[in-house]
């Protein structure tokens, strides 16, 4: 009997836990609006100036944007065949 | 409905739908890598490492499903059937509150809570519904 009360304890204590979960603010992408309020400062909208940043090339040589100020553009993510 | 009945009913429900969900999984192998396959579909960018887990997660749930269909057929003798469920219950509730949190999981959205407060919710009906251990008296 007793071990029934402790497993049912243990049982019910997760089901709380289950319950409050989204009010512990320990989730990082737990709900998509949490997801999205992370990165909602970091992506400028369209119309805005992009933000400077560097980075290397495919050769390894650094890029500045504002370097590139008065071309155009393309920026473009791409997985590398040797991943 | 007599205790034992629940649990009996309970063990058949769950066994059932272990076999249902195993022989899915273990299906769903299968058919990735029957020759001429097509890798198409919800599960496909699992790849072959994913499909090898998910088969061996099949062969598991279908083990499962057996046992429990076992303990419904003969209860008493099953009692350890329903102990161990109601362990496999929690630890896959709390790995699904685990993903919930981590976030990798996103796309589930709260169905990774609910699942979690469903296996909770089975794991104390097994808890207070497996039969108990018969007194000396009714073992003579």
């Amino acid at each position: 009997m007793i071990g029934r009360v402790l497993a049912s304890l243990v049982i019910v204590g997760l089901l709380a836990l289950d319950l409050v979960l989204p009010r512990l603010g320990i989730a990082r992408m737990g709900r998509d609006p949490v997801a999205r309020a992370d990165v909602a400062g970091a992506v400028p909208r369209v119309g805005e100036a992009m933000p400077d940043f560097t980075i290397p090339d495919l050769d390894g040589v650094p890029v500045t944007l504002s370097a590139l100020r008065g071309h155009r553009v393309l920026l473009t993510f791409e997985r590398s065949v040797d991943w | 409905m007599t205790r034992t009945t629940a649990y009996r009913v309970l063990c058949s429900i769950l066994g059932a739908a272990w076999l249902a969900v195993g022989a899915s999984l273990f299906g769903m192998f299968l058919a990735y890598h029957a020759p001429g396959g097509r890798h198409e579909g919800l599960f496909s960018t699992m790849g072959p490492q994913g499909h090898y887990l998910a088969a061996f997660a099949g062969c598991a749930l279908l083990v499962w499903g057996l046992m429990l269909l076992a303990a419904a057929h003969r209860p008493l003798e099953g009692r350890s059937v329903g102990t161990a469920t109601a362990f496999g219950l929690v630890l896959c509730a709390g790995y699904r509150m685990i993903a919930w949190v981590v976030g990798d999981y996103a796309a589930l959205a709260d169905v990774l809570r609910m699942e979690s407060a469903v296996f909770l919710a089975l794991a104390l009906g097994f808890v207070w519904l497996r039969p108990q251990r018969p007194g000396p008296a009714e073992a003579a």
